[in-house]
């Protein structure tokens, strides 16, 4: 198939190691589809399944981006909706969230309008579903067009990029957006903790000169928010808090206590948070599970050898900032148990001209919807993670934060008999190069640029058509 | 005279042996390259006590002094160094905001290189910017300053200064102590990479606040060299070589990192009575600019003690050295 074909119903049977989290079920399997249906699952023992495996060719549902940027409207020179679906489907996903910090905001529905003619007039049959922002031009002011946003197909409300600073404000939208059935998607910050910071604060900010961004800025906003969670549910039973790209220990045990204690939190994960540590600014190039001495303290970069690279690339200016190999590893274990309930790529595409500047002086972001499933991949192989939870991340837990499905809004990933085929195909075998070439986003901007990935995505089915196809 | 004869020893005698084409950060050099850079130094000493202190070895060659930042000190020894090897020397004093000019320091490198520069010395309140530059130009890029980070020509013209002083010129054992706000200093970095790399027992002292990140630093180590962090400045002082003040920004107490500078005076600042514990022979050092009466008394700064004076002389040798064995190193050479 070539790419041409993106948006045609297929007809294929595909055989190879599927794993579909809807179902609780992973195996050799052979998967039927005739005119963009699944019509069959055939999951295959003994003998016919013999020369399967989770090591070749991987089946399952499509992925599920909680959060991505596509820079339209607005910002098109970075990404538009046509490149970052196209982006997406490379990647293996099949729905994405995006984000409302476009120019102008997803405040009110007319611009919601905007995003929706472009998904439209992509061709991409990946599903598009929207966040509308919390406030007022993301202001953190006055809340936003919230009733008419949802009344529009909204599926959240974020002001991502920006914390929801005011504690009013944020008590106010969590019990608004809980009448409406919809979760506030909370970036936890304390923007007074981290003015100026350029680098998660510890031992490499400290040797790079570089200021540091404290833990405690997310550890402390996730605290309050959970605080104020706590005290809206008891009026508003639908309150949902979701908060975004956590990335510390400390900002996870507090998830994992509030989900203890039964209150209505979810968090996600970003794949360069997982992958990724704040040693790369330093020229490291390891992967972070590598990074981790055997005592499961972060190794010294400046003594093993492991700084390759230059330093101070702006790839790695992000925010949240990368963290340390032990803030890493429990990003990796939230979500081998569960405390972390998906995995969300933040796609953050950037022109040149915002990130070939000084360090301190770049934007904000990483490129990251195309490359999230080879590092996920690349965490499964160094045993940290289950093949089965690392899927699951990527499809029915997101779906589980949006909610139940509903007409316009929601996912219910799985392969399931007699429905519209919604899947990913993967040769784990295989590798790809990461080059600006290769890379489908606008945004080039990913310290992967010129590694090899273990598992190349070569076919994507979206609500039965063809989304990406190669090889 | 001839020119050759006037070309600093280490040319003379064969290749060279320097192969960093840039120097943009001390943690990459080796006990042999800094002891190629004193030894350079010393022949540039020979140079700089000559009734005309100037040699052609750098005649046609184009130094760039580009610098983001206010500086007297470093910058005017940068271009007496270039000047006293026959560099051109062109100086561009450039507007820190130069991004919301719209001006990038990408393409004011590129436009500094087609101009005709060779080298570039570069100050830059970004941490890590020199990197940026030296990615594009096509010379060799000298760091004069960047940010928080490094002020390699600083930590090597202290290194040179103590060597020089102290008894058997080694600082193997020797108690360093670099007193104040070492969390915004790019001198106190760059120094913890070279004292520790000469062997020096080094101790960082100052208010817990400005120290902040160093305690993690000091327990892995400069690349494994130990080193000490304190806030207790009676346990820093007893019995050191060397004491080494940092400047304290009045910006410091805006941003409610130190009470006052009265407390800090009081509390950290350098006096005589203080340096009684220290070794009689004890030397004091500081990079400059001095605020005198806040992190070092008026008497110590002008104590025999004291080589602060020393440390501006022998930062026109040491610059003159590093210009001349990076003009050694050509572009497309190994070694970065």
């Amino acid at each position: 198939m070539s790419r041409e074909t993106v948006g045609t119903p297929v007809s294929t049977t595909i055989r190879g190691w599927a794993v579909d989290p809807a179902a609780g079920r992973e195996g050799a399997a052979e998967l039927e589809i005739r005119d963009g249906v699944l019509v069959q699952v055939t999951w295959l023992e003994g003998d016919t399944a013999a020369g399967i495996s989770p090591g070749d060719t991987l089946i399952t549902p499509g992925f599920v981006d909680l959060h991505a940027h596509f820079r339209e409207p607005g910002n098109e020179d970075a990404e538009t909706v046509a490149t970052g679906l196209a982006a997406a489907a490379h990647g293996g996903f099949t729905t994405v969230c995006l984000m409302p910090n476009t120019t102008p905001a997803i405040d009110e529905p007319s611009v919601l309008a905007r995003v929706r003619e472009a998904a439209g007039a992509s061709g991409s049959p990946v599903r598009v579903l929207v966040h509308g922002a919390v406030t007022h031009g993301r202001k953190g002011e006055t809340l936003a067009a919230m009733g008419e946003l949802a009344d529009a197909g909204v599926v959240g409300f974020s002001d991502d990029g920006a914390p929801v600073h005011s504690a009013p404000i944020l008590r106010n939208a969590l019990a608004y957006a809980g009448a409406l059935g919809l979760p506030i998607i909370d970036h936890p910050e304390d923007p007074a903790l981290t003015e100026g910071a350029e680098a998660s604060e510890g031992y490499v900010a400290t040797v790079l000169g570089l200021r540091g961004w404290p833990v405690a800025a997310e550890a402390g906003a996730v605290a309050r928010a959970i605080a104020i969670l706590a005290d809206v549910v008891r009026d508003v039973p639908g309150a949902r808090l979701h908060l975004t790209h956590v990335t510390t220990a400390a900002s996870l045990a507090h998830v994992r206590a509030a989900k203890v204690a039964g209150l209505p939190v979810t968090c996600d994960v970003t794949p360069h948070h997982l992958g990724f540590t704040d040693e790369w600014i330093a020229g490291s190039r390891r992967w972070a599970w590598e990074a981790l001495g055997e005592d499961g303290r972060a190794r010294d970069p400046w003594s093993d050898g492991a700084l390759v690279a230059r330093p101070f690339s702006t790839a790695l200016r992000v925010n949240p900032p990368l963290r340390s190999a032990e803030d890493a590893a429990a990003c990796l274990a939230a979500l081998a148990d569960g405390t972390a309930d998906a995995i969300a790529t933040d796609h953050a595409p950037h022109t040149e001209v915002d990130k070939h500047v000084e360090f301190g002086w770049a934007i904000n972001g990483i490129s990251g919807i195309e490359t999230a499933i080879g590092i996920v991949l690349a965490a499964v192989e160094s045993g940290g993670l289950s093949l089965a939870r690392a899927i699951e991340a990527l499809t029915t837990g997101p779906a589980r934060v949006l909610g139940a499905p509903g007409e316009r809004n929601g996912v219910a990933p799985g392969l399931r008999e007699g429905e519209a085929a919604d899947l990913v195909v993967i040769d784990r075998g295989a590798s790809w190069a990461v080059s600006a070439d290769a890379l489908r986003s606008k945004g080039k901007n990913t310290p992967l640029l010129g590694r090899e990935l273990s598992g190349v995505v070569r076919l994507v089915i979206a609500g039965g058509r063809v989304a990406h196809a190669e090889g | 005279m001839t020119a050759e004869a006037d070309r600093p020893e280490a040319a003379s005698s064969g290749p060279v042996p320097w192969h960093h084409r840039h120097l943009l950060d001390v943690d990459i050099l080796t006990a042999a390259d800094i002891d190629l850079v004193m030894r350079t130094t010393d022949e540039m000493r020979e140079i700089l006590a000559r009734p005309i202190p100037k040699v052609p070895a750098l005649r046609g060659t184009s130094v760039t002094i580009l610098f983001y930042e206010a500086s007297t000190r470093t910058r005017v020894s940068f271009e007496v160094a270039a000047k006293n090897l026959s560099a051109d020397v062109v100086n561009i004093a450039a507007a820190s905001s130069s991004v919301s000019k719209g001006e990038s320091l990408v393409d004011t490198v590129r436009t500094v290189e087609a101009l005709g520069a060779d080298m570039l010395v570069m100050r830059h309140p970004a941490s890590g910017a020199p990197y940026l530059a030296a990615e594009v130009f096509g010379g060799s890029v000298l760091n004069g300053g960047d940010g928080w980070h490094a002020h390699p020509s600083q930590a090597l013209l202290d290194l040179y200064t103590l060597r020089s002083r102290l008894a058997g010129g080694s600082l193997v054992g020797r108690k360093v102590v670099i007193l104040g706000d070492a969390l915004h200093s790019r001198v106190a970095r760059s120094n913890i990479w070279t004292l520790t790399a000469m062997g020096a027992d080094l101790w960082i002292c100052g208010p817990s606040t400005l120290l902040r990140g160093f305690e993690g630093w000091a327990a892995r180590g400069a690349a494994g060299r130990p080193f000490t962090v304190t806030s207790d400045i009676d346990a820093a002082l007893r019995d050191a070589d060397v004491v080494m003040a940092l400047r304290i920004q009045k910006e410091r107490m805006a941003s409610g990192l130190l009470p006052s500078l009265r407390e800090y005076a009081a509390r950290y600042g350098l006096t005589r009575e203080r340096l009684r514990a220290a070794k009689p022979d004890v030397v004091v050092m500081h990079p400059g600019p001095m605020n005198e009466g806040v992190e070092i008394a008026a008497d110590v700064a002008v104590d025999p003690r004291s080589v602060i004076t020393a440390q501006v002389t022998n930062g026109v040798a040491v610059r003159m050295a590093l210009l001349y064995l990076l003009a050694g190193t050509k572009s497309g050479e190994a070694g970065a």
